[in-house]
């Protein structure tokens, strides 16, 4: 299964300024592995120590948030998108 | 004396003082993209109260003392700017009954790997103050910048001369 990645301005350095790449892998998670294997350092970045999608990385595929699908075991077809969307976010000051 | 300057017109910076009272007492987003030329507001939605209401515990806060732009929105901004070679030149948001200040969140937020996301985009924060009765823009807007060599981010100061 080949599904194009959509890589955000900040991780290319891993992925030597590629915008996007081919991986191969038949749901995110897979997709995830097949992508540090050739981008070593993208995994970190994405999951958290207990290999959770840290908060502020949105992954969609297509036009869902893979939250509301079935998270890491969203399963890919031939000729998706997934696109990593870290979040731009912020919030005042609470006492 | 700040370092840096950020060049905005009186235009784009009416649109932005709109954004943020037409959305009180929420936070307002959103991203200005620039040419070198010509600057382009691209008014954003704040998802914070749908995060809230799906996950209070991961997401305490709702779209009174929080934003996070709309993902897709944010995609679709960033194709964009890769496009038609317009690099995002801001971000910014509104602080609903708040001060002008860059929070130990909008930091943290903004440079979740341990280093800026965007280091070349800044920071506009917007202060936005009322009641049922009015909405008003009391103080001035601040900005803040990445520093390369001090590794922080940093006051600008806004430059509208250029009308």
């Amino acid at each position: 299964m080949s599904v194009i990645v959509r890589i955000p301005t900040p991780l290319r350095k891993l992925t030597q300024n590629k915008p996007e790449v081919e991986v191969n892998g038949n749901n995110i998670e897979l997709l995830i592995d097949d992508l540090d294997a050739n981008y070593p350092g993208i995994k970190e970045r994405i999951y958290d120590e207990s290999d959770n999608i840290r908060r502020f990385v949105n992954i969609y595929l297509n036009d869902e948030d893979i939250r509301f699908l079935e998270g890491k075991s969203t399963p890919v077809n031939d000729g998706d998108e997934v696109s990593i969307i870290p979040a731009i976010a912020g919030g005042i000051l609470i006492f | 004396m700040k370092d840096s300057l950020l060049k905005l017109n009186i235009g784009i910076l009416k649109q932005i003082s709109d954004h943020a009272k037409s959305d009180f007492p929420e936070e307002c987003c959103g991203i200005i993209l620039s040419d070198g030329e010509q600057d382009f507001l691209r008014q954003c939605t704040n998802v914070q109260n749908q995060l809230h209401l799906e996950d209070p515990s991961t997401y305490p806060r709702d779209a009174r003392t929080a934003y996070q732009i709309d993902p897709k929105e944010l995609l679709e901004i960033c194709k964009e700017s890769e496009a038609k070679n317009r690099p995002i030149k801001a971000f910014y948001h509104s602080h609903p009954n708040h001060h002008a200040y860059f929070s130990e969140k909008d930091k943290a937020d903004a440079t979740v790997w341990d280093e800026p996301l965007y280091p070349d985009a800044s920071y506009i924060v917007i202060p936005v103050c009322g009641d049922d009765s009015e909405v008003q823009i009391l103080e001035s807007m601040r900005v803040y910048t990445w520093d390369l060599n001090v590794g922080d981010y940093l006051e600008s100061e806004i430059d509208s001369s250029n009308g």
